[in-house]
């Protein structure tokens, strides 16, 4: 615990420049990561224990395509993209089939998942990390922000999030589609009933979702490095993001990612042990107190 | 035995009950009926604890339970059976009715004994004897008739040895001969225990041949009370419940 | 009572044919399988005590397992307690973690329950790496643990070690088994079945579920006591989401419906890995499949499909006395009117 050097930290304004955005970093990425398990959850009713795999398929593509393409912005699209298409595959070919299944069921079919891309992986790209660097486009003299220090490309990470959200949300919210996705989640049977596919519905549900999760791995890329096991920890802090906000609900996954964030890169100044506690801790309470989350739809079963 | 005194319910801005009084004496046998939607099965669910009442009253053997836990209510000896079944599926109907009455012994938590206790298995006959439901004590709750279903959902609430028991449409889904023969059962267990027995039901003709008394519920409140005789004649009642061209019970009040 | 009795040959008889490995010169490789086996036995049937007969799904039972195994082997490396008091040190130890984890747990529904298990368990997990004077870290407990010598038993000898680990095994499934055709195992059923319902019937649900939830933890503990004695060591990976998960695993592939489905289960996923490991060292790729195949086909543990098989079997003779008494019902009806 070293809450003096915390106290130091926030005494600075370069300390606070450099901790707040690399708090929003970490709660973009989360925010994307989670929106995505909420959205499925939502509207699927489905816990997607693989989310974590698949934000690591999308670091691994979209280093992949770079390593190919020289283009950031390519491969980070393309990588959102083929996640995409794998979750819908994941999808159809697996997950449908435990829908009306209990929790552990679909548990293992996301473990068995797990398993099968985590040693994939390995087989592909070698079991040591790798590290994509900063692309070509980003190396830019950082900017620099009241002292503090910004490489340019965290500011696209975050405008990047920021954007992909808005656009999420104002798909779910006022676009034909949303409605349909929306009145799907309430009550899908009656939603076939009159006459619309939901499965393919469902199957886009899953894609964007996926798609979502691939973004994140791709713009962690740069930013990270890569290695077999990088999808369980940033699932275990999407969930809690997930709980936190509230099942469902993709403003309530915004704001639990930025507390997240901004806990996970104060805290590592101030309490570096603790930080995963702290995390835990605030899920626990959430849970204790109000277990539908910050913005959830109280559950009632 | 069980006095409702002004409750009121309300869910959102729907009154679901409406400063509703009623008496239910000791070791009667009433029926609660009215139109669908009256609030029949709310005022159940108040009385059960399931749902807190707004304001209002109940009162037990002279002791007010409103506001108690659903577990303390059954514990005073209020007993219910559902419109749905509510049963255990993967229980025979001999290890659910035992497991009930173990639950009304307080051994339910017991660890050093085998299940079922003799004590438990006696009392789990007796019911079933009373029900007609030995025929069926090796067959697995799931795997029930509708009828027996509903039977064994009865004898779960029988198990506790209700004061009073409340009986959710107990004839609900059955056919003419059937929904008799589950009536007759009830009497049947009625007069054999002596409890203060309640029951919904939509069927004019059981309720004005074995009710002792009748209440009527429309849109939350009490529309009418007395004998099947009264309240058949009572023309709010008619008029509410059985629509003014109606048939039969209408000819038989103008009669 | 004959049922009781039942139980109890069987138990002896299943301690007898174990402590016969060594004596009939079964290799040291069966010996330590069977010391694996007995350890994540008892992670798989204290967990399946939860979810099999009471409906709780919990995502973090490992935390129990890694909880025993450290708290024994830090309670014997300090060199104050002998064995059987670490070994009550532990149990003490992990039933107190249980009963204040469970406390948060049990009021949550499914879902939720499955979360917060799983989120206290990797918050235990990362206290293990995070503490590392204390715990050693991800190096896990090194040096050993001491094994002084207590009533005359040496556990130093593997032989002693052996026969220790199978008695503390036997004793612990009969506790299981005590518990589970005990009225206290049926009112569990109850609430897996129709929770409302129990509670509809004077069951204290949250209380039943708690005093479920610490028994199968302590049962748990004492796998990773066994643990910790047969390889000289406690790990954090004992705690880590990955064994939960095992755990899950084992019962789903022996079958959540019997007694010893999740111990047929044990069996079955280390002679997976076991034979696995000879071939490739791809384990996860093939567990992975093997899972997938198991869950998407058969959707059953290969033992729940037989019991299942008996139960209907069950169900038809029980038919057949209904069907005979409600015709003989019908005629006296016939009859009468």
């Amino acid at each position: 615990m070293d809450l003096d050097a915390l106290m130091r930290c926030v005494g600075t304004t370069s300390c606070i420049v450099t901790q707040l955005t690399s708090g929003m970093i970490i709660g973009m990425l989360l925010f994307l990561i989670a929106s995505g398990v909420t959205l499925i959850f939502g509207v699927l009713n489905v816990i997607n224990f693989a989310h974590g795999s698949l934000y690591m398929i999308g670091a691994y593509a979209a280093w992949t395509f770079y390593q190919l393409t020289g283009s950031y912005f390519i491969s980070a699209f393309g990588a959102a993209v083929a996640v995409g298409i794998l979750g819908i595959a994941f999808e159809r070919f697996l997950m449908s089939k435990v829908y009306g299944s209990n929790v552990l069921m679909q548990l293992l079919v996301c473990y068995a998942v797990v398993l099968i891309s985590d040693d994939l992986i390995k087989i592909i790209w070698g079991p040591v990390s790798l590290s994509m660097g900063m692309p070509v486009e980003f190396r830019l003299p950082p900017l620099r922000f009241f002292g503090g220090v910004v490489p340019p490309f965290y500011i696209f990470m975050i405008v990047a999030a920021m954007a992909i959200g808005l656009l999420l949300w104002l798909v779910i919210a006022r676009t034909r589609f949303g409605n349909i996705v929306r009145a799907a989640a309430v009550n899908g049977p009656m939603v076939s009933a009159l006459g619309i596919r939901v499965n393919l519905y469902y199957a886009a549900v899953f894609g964007i979702g996926s798609a979502l999760a691939g973004a994140a791995g791709a713009l962690a890329a740069p930013v990270r490095s890569l290695t077999p096991g990088m999808g369980f920890s940033i699932l275990i802090e999407s969930f809690i993001v997930t709980v936190i906000g509230g099942m469902g609900s993709i403003v309530g996954a915004f704001v639990a990612s930025i507390i997240i964030g901004l806990t996970r890169s104060f805290g590592s100044i101030g309490f570096p042990l603790f930080v995963d506690g702290v995390m835990f801790l605030i899920m626990a309470l959430v849970l204790i107190f109000k277990p539908s989350g910050l913005f959830g739809r109280p559950h009632n079963r | 035995m069980l006095k409702l005194e002004n409750l009121k319910k309300s869910f959102g801005g729907v009154a679901a009950t409406r400063d509703v009084t009623l008496d239910f004496a000791d070791g009667s046998l009433s029926a609660i009926i009215g139109p669908n939607g009256a609030g029949k099965t709310t005022l159940f669910n108040l009385i059960t604890g399931r749902f807190p009442i707004d304001s209002g009253r109940i009162v037990l053997a002279g002791e007010d339970i409103s506001g108690l836990s659903r577990r303390e209510i059954v514990r005073r000896g209020i007993g219910r059976a559902f419109q749905v079944a509510s049963l255990f599926p993967t229980l025979t109907v001999r290890e659910a009715l035992a497991a009930a009455a173990q639950a009304h012994q307080r051994r339910e938590t017991s660890m050093l004994v085998g299940f079922p206790t003799a004590a438990a298995m006696k009392h789990a006959d007796e019911v079933m004897e009373l029900l007609g439901l030995t025929r069926v004590a090796g067959i697995l709750s799931r795997n029930l008739s509708h009828g027996d279903q509903k039977l064994l959902d009865i004898g779960l609430a029988l198990a506790l040895e209700p004061k009073v028991l409340l009986l959710d449409e107990p004839t609900a889904g059955m056919g003419p001969e059937e929904r008799w023969r589950m009536i007759e059962t009830v009497q049947r267990l009625w007069r054999a225990r002596g409890m203060t027995l309640i029951f919904i039901e939509h069927d004019m003709d059981i309720v004005f041949k074995v009710a002792q008394t009748v209440r009527v519920l429309s849109y939350g409140a009490v529309l009418a009370e007395g004998t099947p005789e009264e309240v058949r004649r009572n023309p709010l009642v008619i008029e509410a419940y059985l629509g003014k061209s109606a048939h039969g019970t209408a000819e038989g009040a103008a009669a | 009572m004959t049922g009781r009795w039942r139980d109890l040959a069987w138990a002896g008889a299943g301690l007898i044919a174990l402590l016969l490995v060594p004596v009939f010169g079964a290799p040291p490789a069966i010996r330590d399988f069977i010391m694996f086996g007995m350890a994540y036995g008892l992670l798989a049937m204290s967990l399946n005590l939860l979810i099999g007969y009471s409906g709780l799904v919990s995502f973090g039972h490992a935390m129990f397992f890694a909880s025993g195994a450290y708290a024994f082997g830090l309670a014997m490396q300090s060199g104050k307690f002998s064995i059987p008091a670490a070994f009550a040190l532990a149990i003490v130890f992990t039933a107190a973690l249980a009963l204040i984890v469970g406390a948060i747990c049990v009021r949550l529904n499914e879902i939720y329950f499955a979360f917060l298990t799983l989120a206290f368990q990797m918050l235990f997990y990362n206290v293990i790496l995070g503490w590392v004077s204390f715990t050693g870290g991800d190096q896990g407990l090194m040096g050993g643990i001491p094994r002084p010598k207590f009533l005359g038993i040496d556990l130093a000898d593997r032989t002693q070690l052996y026969v220790f680990c199978c008695v503390a095994f036997i004793i612990c499934i009969a506790i299981l088994r005590q518990l589970v055709t005990s009225p206290f195992g049926y009112t569990l059923r109850l609430i897996r079945d129709n929770q409302e319902r129990a509670a509809f019937l004077g069951v204290n649900v949250p209380l039943v579920k708690l005093t479920c939830f610490v028994i199968s933890a302590c049962v748990a503990g004492v796998g990773g006591i066994l643990l910790t004695l047969f390889v000289s060591g406690a790990y954090p990976n004992f705690g880590f989401w990955t064994t939960s998960g095992e755990a899950i695993f084992m019962i789903l592939l022996g079958g959540s419906n019997v007694f010893l489905g999740p111990l047929v289960g044990t069996v079955i996923l280390r002679l997976l890995n076991d034979i696995t490991v000879t071939y490739t060292s791809h384990t996860e790729l093939v567990l992975g499949i093997v899972i997938l195949i198991l869950v998407l086909g058969l959707r059953k543990g290969p033992l729940d499909l037989i019991a299942e098989r008996l139960e209907n079997r069950r169900q038809a003779a029980a038919q057949a006395v209904r069907d005979a008494a409600d015709a003989g019902a019908a005629e006296t009806r016939k009859g009468g009117s």
